[in-house]
C-alpha cells in the first residue's frame, strides 16, 4: 500500500450535527495529478484542512507520506508538504521578494531554491512589486511559489484557478503537468471538472460531503451508464405505456431513458414490442465527462 | 528554522509597518503631556528629574503602556488574520511554541524600544525645556532595564490575544480593562498581584523607585528580585498556554 502518499480512513467532519465530510476514504497514488472535484460547499477545503492537520477529524484517520498525520506528526510531515488552501497567502505591505524572502528565513532554505520556485511559477519579473499590487492571478503564483519553495513531495492546492483567466488556468495546468514530471504528486482541487479534467490522472468526486467517484478518467467514463435512446414511431404512447416503471424523456424525437441496464433495457424493448410499437432503434449515447460528472453530483451548486 | 530565524522573519514582516510610529509617538506624547503640565502651571520641577520622571514614566505605566503594546499586539498579528495568511502559517514545519516565542520577542522588542524612547525623550525634556542640571541619574536607567524586562509577560499576553482575536480592538479593550483592575489592586497596595497579573507587573515596574502607590522610594533589591520573578514566571507561564491553545486549535474560514 505503499504506492499511496495520502490515504484517509472513515475520515469524517462535523460542525454540531451536520457532518460536512463523510465516511472518505481517499486514495492518493504516488506521483499523479489528483484531481479533487465538487461542487462549491461539498467538503473539499475542509477535506484538504483535515490532510495538513489545519483542523482535526471529528472521526477517522489520514496517513501522508506513511504516517499518521496528527497534531504531534504535523511540523514533520509538513516540511515535504507544499499547500494553498482558500486563498493566496501574502503580506500586502512587503514585495513578492520580500513575502518568499520571509518563506527562506523560516524554513532555512537556499536562495537557490527560491529562484528555482519563483522561475517555475514565471514571476521573476513582478518580485519588486508590492503584493498588494498584483493581480489575483500574480497572487496564486507567489502562493504557489511559496508552497514549492521547500521542494516538497506532495503539493496540496485547493482552487488554483479560481478567479483566473483562461490564459492564467492554462498557466497552471501546464504548471502542474510539469511539478508532476518531476515527480512531485499534486492534489488539486476545482468545482469546474473542465479546469482539471485533462492534467488530472485519478479523479475524486465529492457531493456532499461524501466520496462518489474515484479513479482514473477510463474508469469514470466505464461506471457511467450511457443513456438507451430508442427510435419509434410513436414516442408519446411508448412513453405512456413505460410511465410508473421508468423515467422516459422524450428527446428529438427519440425517447431517451437514463441509467437502464443491459436486462432492464432488454425488458422495455419486450414489452414495447409487444404492445405492438414499431423499434427502428436502439443504441445507447456516449456521455461527455462533463455530463457524468453532473449526474454524479447532481449538477448542484455549480 | 531555528528560533532565531523566526525571530528574523518577525522583524522582517515590521517593514513599513505602523508599529514603529507607536513606539515612536506614544513616549514622546506622555513625556510632553508630562512636560506640558509643569509649564502651564507655571512652575520648574519640584523635584528635577525626579518630578519629570514621576509626570512621563509613571502616569505612563497607569495604561498607556498596557494599550500601546496591546495595539503594538494587534498590528503584528494583523497580517496573519489576512487572506491565506493564517493557513500558510500553520502548514508550516515551524513548532506552535516557536512561532508564539517569535511573535512575543517582536511585541517585547517594540515595547522595549518605546521604553529607550522614553528614557531619550524624558532627557531631552530636563535638558531642553526645564534646563536641569546634570544628566538623568543612573537610577534611571537600571530602573527602565527593570520595566523593559516587565514588559515581556505584557506582550506575551497582548501577543496571544491578538493571536486568538481576529479583531484588532477587542485585545486593546481587554488591556484597558486589565490595566485599570490592576492600578485599582496596586492602589489597595496587594502586592502579590504582580505574580498574577502582567498588568500589574508592568504598572508595578514603572513605579519603582519613585515612592509613588506601594512603592517605598528606593531601588530596594527585594522589589526588583519579585519583579523579576514575576517576569520569568509569567513570561513561561502566557507563553506556554499561547503555544498549547494554538496547538490544540482548528484553523477559522
Ligand atoms: N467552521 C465551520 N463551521 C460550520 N460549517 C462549516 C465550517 N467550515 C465549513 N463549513 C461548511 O462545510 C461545508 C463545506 O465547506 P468547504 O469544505 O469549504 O467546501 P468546498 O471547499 O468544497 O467549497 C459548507 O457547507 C460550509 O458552510
Ligand atoms: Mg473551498
Amino acid at each position: 500500500m505503499s504506492s499511496y502518499i495520502v490515504t484517509t480512513d472513515h475520515l469524517t467532519k462535523r460542525y454540531g450535527e451536520r457532518a460536512v465530510v463523510e465516511d472518505l476514504n481517499l486514495r492518493v497514488p504516488e506521483g499523479c495529478v489528483y484531481g479533487f472535484l465538487g461542487p462549491n460547499g461539498s467538503g473539499k477545503s475542509t477535506t484538504m484542512k483535515m490532510l495538513l492537520s489545519l483542523i482535526r477529524p471529528s472521526s477517522g484517520q489520514v496517513r501522508v507520506l506513511g504516517e499518521p498525520m496528527t497534531r504531534a506528526t504535523r511540523r514533520r510531515l509538513l516540511g515535504r508538504i507544499g499547500s494553498l488552501i482558500e486563498s493566496p497567502p501574502g503580506y500586502g505591505h512587503l514585495t513578492g521578494a520580500e513575502n518568499i524572502g520571509l518563506v527562506r528565513r523560516m524554513l532555512d532554505l537556499e536562495q537557490r531554491q527560491i529562484d528555482l520556485a519563483v522561475r517555475t511559477v514565471r514571476m521573476q519579473d513582478q518580485m519588486d512589486k508590492k503584493v498588494r499590487e498584483y493581480s489575483l492571478g500574480m497572487k496564486q503564483r507567489l502562493g504557489i511559489a511559496m508552497a514549492l519553495a521547500r521542494q516538497p513531495k506532495l503539493l496540496i492546492l485547493d482552487e488554483p484557478t479560481n478567479g483566473l483567466d483562461p490564459a492564467g488556468i492554462e498557466e497552471i495546468r501546464r504548471l502542474l503537468r510539469h511539478l508532476a514530471d518531476g515527480g512531485v504528486t499534486v492534489m488539486v482541487s476545482s468545482h469546474l471538472l473542465g479546469e482539471i479534467d485533462k492534467t488530472a490522472t485519478t479523479l475524486g468526486i465529492l457531493a456532499g460531503g461524501r466520496l462518489l467517484f474515484q479513479g482514473t478518467r477510463a474508469e469514470l467514463f466505464a461506471a457511467a451508464t450511457p443513456d438507451v435512446l430508442i427510435g419509434t414511431a410513436d414516442p408519446q404512447r411508448a412513453q405512456a405505456l413505460l410511465s410508473g416503471q421508468h423515467d422516459a424523456r422524450i428527446d428529438e424525437g427519440l425517447l431517451r431513458l437514463c441509467g437502464l441496464s443491459p436486462d432492464a433495457t432488454a425488458q422495455v424493448v419486450s414489452h414495447l414490442v409487444r404492445a405492438g410499437l414499431g423499434i427502428y432503434e436502439v443504441r445507447r449515447q456516449e456521455q461527455s465527462l462533463e455530463d457524468v460528472f453532473m449526474d454524479l453530483t447532481g449538477g448542484g451548486g455549480l | 528554522m531555528t528560533l532565531m530565524s523566526m525571530i528574523a522573519a518577525e522583524f522582517a514582516k515590521l517593514a513599513r509597518s505602523l508599529s514603529w510610529t507607536v513606539v515612536v509617538l506614544l513616549p514622546a506624547a506622555m513625556v510632553l503631556a508630562g512636560a506640558l503640565s509643569s509649564l502651564v502651571a507655571g512652575q520648574q520641577p519640584a523635584d528635577g528629574w525626579h518630578t519629570v520622571w514621576l509626570r512621563s514614566v509613571v502616569f505612563y505605566g497607569l495604561f498607556p503602556l498596557a494599550i500601546g503594546v496591546a495595539v503594538l499586539g494587534s498590528l503584528v498579528w494583523r497580517a496573519e488574520h489576512r487572506g491565506g495568511n493564517w493557513n500558510a502559517l500553520m502548514s508550516t514545519p515551524v513548532s506552535s511554541l516557536r512561532l508564539v516565542a517569535a511573535k512575543t520577542a517582536v511585541i517585547a522588542a517594540l515595547a522595549m524600544a518605546m521604553q529607550l524612547v522614553m528614557l531619550l525623550c524624558v532627557t531631552v525634556a530636563g535638558k531642553a525645556v526645564f534646563a536641569l542640571p546634570g544628566m538623568l541619574p543612573a537610577r534611571y536607567l537600571l530602573i527602565s532595564g527593570v520595566i523593559m524586562l516587565a514588559t515581556v509577560p505584557l506582550a506575551a499576553l497582548q501577543s496571544g490575544l491578538s493571536m486568538l482575536l481576529r479583531s484588532f480592538a477587542a485585545p486593546v479593550a481587554v488591556a484597558f480593562l486589565g490595566a485599570g483592575a490592576s492600578t485599582v489592586l496596586l492602589l489597595a497596595e496587594i502586592g502579590p498581584i504582580v505574580f498574577l497579573s502582567p498588568y500589574a507587573l508592568a504598572t508595578r515596574a514603572t513605579q519603582l523607585g519613585t515612592g509613588t502607590f506601594a512603592d517605598g522610594g528606593e531601588i530596594a533589591g527585594a522589589t526588583v528580585g519579585s519583579l523579576l520573578a514575576a517576569t520569568a514566571l509569567l513570561s513561561l507561564v502566557t507563553i506556554a498556554g499561547a503555544a498549547a491553545i494554538l496547538d490544540r486549535r482548528d484553523t477559522r474560514t
